[in-house]
Parts: C-alpha cells; sequence; structure tokens
C-alpha cells in the first residue's frame, strides 16, 4: 500500500490536470469529491492501522508464547537432563531431540565440555542455526547473571528478540538452566505469520482503495444531486434573462433546493405578471393612442370638406368677407390642415408601434420619383438634384416621398437652400444623400435627431411641423430593411443619409392586388421570349 | 367642365352626419348633383330610383358594409364607385378594389382631391375616336365604346374599358403600372399599383378565355402589363 500511494498520486495529479480545463479546482463538486476523499481516507487508514496493528500483535504474541512455552519446556526436560559438562555428541543429540517439538524451532545449546572447552549443540547440524546468528546483545542478556532478590529469584530468564535476516523475520530466544547447563538459543522463522500479516495488510489496503473509490462516486452522485438543480436553476435563469417569462422549474422535495427553486418560480411570476401588466398598460395607452387619432379622423374629415369651402370663398374675392373675420377663417384653414397632418403622423407612428404598417410595392424610376416629389411640394428652385434617371428599385413609392419630403423638408427648415439630393447605387442597396447648407447638427442633438418630439432647444418653441416627421422619415426606411443616418458634413451642413434595399419584397409580402403573380409572370416572360 | 356640361349626379352613401353633410357642401359647390344615403341599404334604394352617374361609398357602414355594397351594386352595373377608406395600406384598400372599386380616397379626404378623382373617373366613360381594334375574339369599338368578345357585348366598368383602351393603343408594348395610373386614373406620381392590379384581374376575367392563364393581357415582371395581339 505504500507503494501504491505515489503512483495513485501522480495518476490523481495527471487526471486533474486533464480535466481542469474544465472542471475549476473551485468547482463545487471537485471540492465534494476531494472532502468526501479525504474523510474515506482518514476513515480507512485510521481503521485499517488500528486493525492490522492490533492483529500484528495479537499473531504474534500468540505464536510467540507458545513457541517460547515449548522453548522453555524442552529446555527444563531435556537440556536440564544433561550432564554439566556434555559432550559435542550429547549437545547434539540433546538439540536435535528439542527441535523435534511440535513448533519446529532450530536450537542451539551452547555448553562447556570436561577440558572446558565450550562446545555447541545445533538441531540443523554444523551448517544450521549457530552462535553468529544471535544477536549480540541477546547472548549478553541471556548470560548475564541476576541479582536474585524478592520478586525475582531467578538469576537467569529467558529472552527473546525478533529479528530480520535476509527478509525473513524470526524470533530468536535464548535462555540458560539455572544451576549451571547448557546455555540455549532457539531460532522460529515467523514467515507463516509475516505472510499472514501481509495478506491482512493487502486486503486492509484493497478495502481503503474501495472505500476511496466508493467515497468518490458517492461524492460525484451527491455533487449531482446538488448540481443538477443547480444547473437546471442556472439554465432557467438564463432562459429567464433571455425574455422567456413562463419559464418555470419543476419542484421536487422538501429540501433547501427545492425551496430556492419555489423562490425562483415566485420570482419568475412575478416578473413575468409585471412586464405583462406594463406590456398591458404600453397596449393600453398605445391602442388609447390609436383609437383617440382615429375617432379625431372623423370630425377632422368634416371640418376639412368645410374648411376648404372657406378657403375657396377666401381665395374667390377679397373683400367679400368680413375683415374681421377673414383673419379668423385663415387661422381655422391653417390650424385644420396642421392638426390633419399631426392626425395623420400621429396614426402612422401607431401604425408602426403596432406593427400594422404594410408595404405596397411598385418598380419605380428613383430619379422620377424625386423629381415628382420636389415638384409637388413648389421646391424645384431649392433643391439641386444629382440623379440620372434609370435608376429603378422596387419599394413603397408613397413611403419614399413620405422619408424625401421629411428629409428635404428639415434640411429646408433648418439649413436653408440650396439643399443637395444625390442619389447612388451600391450593390445591392439605393443610397439618397440629403445635405444643406446651414450650421449643421450641435453634437449633442445629433444622437436625438430622430426622437419623437425632441426639440433641440427647450426654449424653441415648436411651431412648425408635428415633431414626428425624422421619426417618421426613419420608421419608413426601417419597414424596407433600410436605415437613416445624420451627420455633419465636413464641409458645413448636416448629410442625411438613406439606404434602401434595391428590391424591398420580402417572401409573403406581395402587394395582395398583384394576384396574377410571380409564378404566371415568369411563365409569360418565357412564352414572350421565345 | 363647360357650362353646357350636364351636371354629374353623384350618390354619397355615409353613415356619420358630419361628414355627410361636409361633404355634400363640398361635392355640391364643386358643381355636382348630389343625393345622399346613410346606410348600405338605403344607398341600394336611391341608385335604383335616380340611376347617378357614380357613386362614393363609405367602407365602414352599419348594416351590410361598403365592400357587400360595391359587390351587390357591380352584379347589375358597371357604374363607377369610388371608396372613401379610413387607411390607403390596409386590408380595405384590396377588399375594396376587388369588390369592384374603380377608385379609393382616403379620410380625411379633401373636397378637391374628391372632385378630381370624380371627375378623372367620369372622363373614361368619354369617347376620344371613331376607329375599332381586333384581338383575336376581342373587338373594341372606341367609337360606341363597346367591347365584343365572340360578338357578344362585354359589361365593363368605365375604368376598365378605359385600361383596355390605353393597353389596346399600343398593343405588344409594356406599360408600367405607374404609366397606366396616369393613364387611366389621372394619378400623380403617388397613385396605388394595386388599382392597376385589380383592375387587370377584373379586366382579364372578363376578356380572356382562362382567366388564370391569360394570352391577351400579360404580366411584364419588373415593368407591369402590355396588351399582345394574338399570334
Amino acid at each position: 500500500m505504500t507503494q501504491q500511494d505515489p503512483g495513485g498520486t501522480r495518476g490523481w495529479t495527471a487526471a486533474r490536470k486533464g480535466v481542469l480545463s474544465r472542471l475549476r479546482f473551485t468547482s463545487l463538486r471537485l471540492r465534494l469529491v476531494l472532502v468526501f476523499g479525504l474523510v474515506a481516507l482518514t476513515a480507512a487508514v485510521s481503521a485499517s492501522g488500528i486493525a492490522y496493528w492490533l492483529n500484528r500483535e495479537a499473531v504474534l504474541t500468540r505464536t510467540q508464547d507458545a513457541v517460547l512455552r515449548d522453548f522453555e519446556q524442552e529446555m527444563q526436560n531435556r537440556a536440564s537432563a544433561l550432564p554439566e559438562q556434555p559432550t559435542q555428541d550429547e549437545l547434539q543429540h540433546t538439540a536435535g531431540q528439542m527441535a523435534g517439538s511440535d513448533q519446529r524451532f532450530s536450537v542451539l545449546l551452547v555448553a562447556r565440555n570436561a577440558d572446558g572447552k565450550t562446545v555447541y549443540g545445533s538441531s540443523g547440524g554444523l551448517s544450521g542455526f549457530s552462535l553468529r546468528d544471535v544477536p549480540v546483545s541477546l547472548r549478553t542478556a541471556v548470560n548475564k547473571t541476576q541479582k536474585a532478590d524478592g520478586a525475582d529469584k531467578h538469576p537467569h530468564h529467558l529472552y527473546w528478540q525478533r529479528i530480520v535476516d535476509h527478509d525473513t523475520p524470526y524470533l530468536v530466544a535464548g535462555t540458560r538452566v539455572i544451576g549451571g547447563g547448557p546455555t540455549g538459543y532457539m531460532l522460529k522463522s515467523l514467515e507463516p505469520e509475516a505472510k499472514d500479516l501481509n495478506s491482512l495488510a493487502w486486503s486492509l489496503g484493497i478495502a481503503t482503495a474501495l472505500a476511496l473509490i466508493g467515497s468518490a462516486l458517492l461524492a460525484q452522485a451527491a455533487a449531482t444531486t446538488v448540481l443538477k438543480p443547480v444547473q437546471r436553476l442556472g439554465a432557467a435563469a438564463r432562459r429567464l434573462g433571455e425574455g422567456k417569462l413562463d419559464t418555470r422549474l419543476r419542484v421536487s422535495g422538501t429540501d433547501e433546493l427545492a425551496d430556492l427553486s419555489r423562490t425562483f418560480n415566485n420570482a419568475a411570476e412575478a416578473l413575468e405578471k409585471r412586464v405583462a401588466d406594463m406590456a398591458a398598460r404600453d397596449e393600453a395607452s398605445r391602442r388609447f393612442v390609436a383609437d383617440m387619432s382615429h375617432e379625431l379622423r372623423t370630425p377632422l374629415t368634416a371640418i376639412t370638406a368645410v374648411t376648404e369651402v372657406l378657403e375657396e370663398e377666401l381665395e374667390a374675392e377679397t373683400g367679400s368677407m368680413d375683415p374681421m373675420i377673414e383673419p379668423a377663417v385663415r387661422l381655422v384653414v391653417s390650424e385644420t390642415r396642421r392638426l390633419n397632418d399631426l392626425v395623420e403622423n400621429l396614426m402612422e407612428v401607431t401604425r408602426f408601434d403596432a406593427g400594422t404598417a404594410r408595404l405596397v410595392l411598385d418598380d419605380v424610376d428613383i430619379a422620377d420619383q424625386i423629381t415628382a416629389c420636389i415638384d409637388a411640394r413648389a421646391w424645384l428652385d431649392a433643391v439641386e438634384l444629382d440623379a440620372e434617371r434609370g435608376i429603378h428599385a422596387r419599394l413603397d413609392p408613397r413611403r419614399l416621398d413620405v422619408i424625401l419630403a421629411n428629409l428635404i423638408g428639415n434640411a429646408l427648415k433648418h439649413g436653408g437652400s440650396p439643399v443637395r439630393v444625390s442619389v447612388r447605387e451600391e450593390d445591392d442597396s439605393l443610397v439618397i444623400e440629403v445635405q444643406d447648407h446651414g450650421p449643421g447638427i450641435p453634437e449633442d442633438v445629433l444622437p436625438h435627431v430622430f426622437d419623437r418630439f425632441y426639440k433641440a432647444s427647450a426654449s424653441r418653441p415648436r411651431s412648425e411641423g408635428s415633431g414626428l416627421g425624422l421619426s417618421i422619415a426613419l420608421e419608413n426606411a426601417h419597414i424596407h430593411g433600410g436605415e437613416i443616418t445624420a451627420a455633419n458634413s465636413p464641409d458645413s451642413g448636416a448629410v442625411f443619409t438613406l439606404r434602401l434595399p434595391r428590391d424591398s419584397s420580402e417572401p409573403g409580402e406581395q402587394p395582395a392586388g398583384n394576384g396574377d403573380g410571380p409564378g404566371d409572370g415568369t411563365g409569360e416572360d418565357a412564352k414572350g421570349d421565345a | 367642365m363647360g357650362q353646357n356640361e350636364p351636371v354629374p349626379s353623384l350618390l354619397l352613401i355615409e353613415d356619420d352626419d358630419a361628414i355627410r353633410t361636409a361633404l355634400e357642401l363640398s361635392l355640391t359647390r364643386q358643381g355636382h348633383r348630389v343625393a345622399t344615403a346613410a346606410s348600405g341599404e338605403d344607398g341600394l334604394k336611391l341608385l335604383r330610383e335616380q340611376r347617378p352617374d357614380l357613386i362614393v361609398l363609405d367602407v365602414m357602414l352599419p348594416g351590410i358594409d361598403g365592400f357587400e355594397v360595391c359587390r351587390r351594386i357591380r352584379r347589375t352595373d358597371q357604374l363607377p364607385i369610388i371608396l372613401l377608406t379610413a387607411r390607403s395600406d390596409d386590408i380595405d384598400v384590396v377588399v375594396g378594389l376587388e369588390s369592384g372599386a374603380d377608385d379609393y380616397v382616403v379620410k380625411p379626404v379633401q373636397g378637391r382631391v374628391l372632385d378630381a378623382r370624380i371627375r378623372a373617373v367620369l372622363r373614361r366613360g368619354e369617347r376620344e375616336s371613331n376607329d375599332a381594334a381586333t384581338f383575336g375574339s376581342l373587338v373594341i369599338d372606341r367609337s360606341a365604346m363597346t367591347v365584343t368578345k365572340n360578338g357578344e357585348d362585354l359589361q365593363l366598368t368605365p375604368t376598365e374599358l378605359r385600361l383596355l383602351l390605353e393597353l389596346s393603343r399600343r398593343p405588344g408594348q409594356a406599360l408600367s403600372r405607374q404609366q397606366l395610373l396616369r393613364l387611366v386614373w389621372e394619378h400623380d406620381y403617388l397613385g396605388d399599383s394595386r388599382l392597376v392590379d385589380a383592375c387587370v384581374q377584373r379586366l382579364r376575367a372578363k376578356v380572356e378565355d382562362v382567366p388564370s392563364s391569360p394570352t391577351l393581357i400579360r404580366t411584364v415582371r419588373g415593368v407591369g402589363y402590355r396588351l399582345d395581339p394574338p399570334q
């Protein structure tokens, strides 16, 4: 297990590097896995460690006790039976007998013979167990004669020690027969026990590894149960942010996440309601303006028709009218016209707001349209037109006229003549520039020129125009899929640039009156050309 | 309008009292004889009694609406109809033109504009030359202002007749919708091309053998229409 650890760490590091790109170190999932792993590791390692240690002690002590008891027994039974000064053969024989016990240990007997020479008797013969195998410390302890006192009245004891020789653990023990006898040593291999303990260690190691894997899986599961709802919540919040206000979460369970989901749902519901309220209020106010301007138009139609009668009366013969009444009539006539324009513009704006404005497309010659527009308003002297005939476009001529009239009218009003109108083609679009020679538009006004009812200066009374002209011009460009931009020319004056697609027809936006349709048109073309 | 010209008589069908009164006043001052009706039903009754030269018809009427009035008139009569509508770009115009109206004006209407349209529509029925043209089975008699197909008289409204005359004057030549609007409707440069399309549809229904695959009045993509002499 100790050898596994470095490898494991390396593997983990590599894995972490691999997933680091998508898994932040601070991510909840990673943190959960780490914490679970640490807890599992600590618990498993400490449990295994304690179990291993206790087991080891129990196994070793039991074996050791049995061996030592046997050895002691043998020493008492056989070694004590030896004469004081035994011969080499006697020692050898006794050692062999002693080793024959159940415990299968090797025995070495050391004594002095009659000549005063040290003789050895080993169970495994001369090549077997020798004094060299006995640690010096043990020999010293065995041979040391202790003073007999009250508690311990034996001068010699049985001593033991565990040694490792060539990776094999051994138990070495030695003692002396009290009252002068041979010194006996025994050597017992603890290999079977070591093997048992080793396999125990392996088992515990595997159990720990399994616990780690299990904890990682558990952590994943826990993270998933926590993160799934969090992810769902995140996705729902994103959808809500994208404007899908009917987004709701399924609430399951009673935990904190369910609580959070409920809170989210409540918030979304409140938001949806508020937005719906606001939309309804907005819609209501738009409807009001639309209805109002519609209602205004009925009396205006009557007034307009009658005003014309008054106007003709004014033009017919001067003097036929009371000089006090005449200015009043003039005022009524001019203000009725203004009111008409205002209501018309208001209705136009509500149509754009409601999205009910429609294009009535036709193929037109742009130069002709501009000339006609200028001519109809008696602006021919004040406008320089730079346009070649033959530039055709498919658009709504009335809306183009509204745009041009507003742009040129605005230029004449604020910039003064001459106003220069130029037309050019760019790829699939048509660019019409209206440039005046006035003082230009102040920088702070420039972003607001297309705003409805925007007043360049608060002090300036809005005497002419409805304040909707440029806004309507812009909306008319937009409905064609075009754009109008305002800028100041480097020379002098303001430049309004109108950009319209050459063909504004969209699929499904064919003029309804065009009943013969493009289908049979092309068919006819083919026939006509043949 | 010379002094001896007969005064055109109009029927104005409009439900709003103020508008009806004001338009009657304005049109009378322009020199028309005006009869008025406040509903479609009354209008249809007056039409049978008085035989006016032209009808000015409001779209939004209580009871049967302007479109239905228009359709009922067209079943028996080819007299010109001008619609009074709320907006130029909405479906009312299309439906109105499909129901057989010759022209339309948008409220709030100016008396002078309405008068100009009325006179333009009335002029369409005027004879201008004394010849005839034949396109296959179709014979256009410009002196009698009649069109026959296979010897049978075709019932054309003045606008349809004028459109056919203008196209037949330039056989094989494509005329743009704007050109036709000027020639037939006498509109300015802002004419509504749907007038032409709707009128061509109605004309085809009357003169073509198979109106859905026309052989006489052809569509020229990106330009307009042309009348083809049969090969």
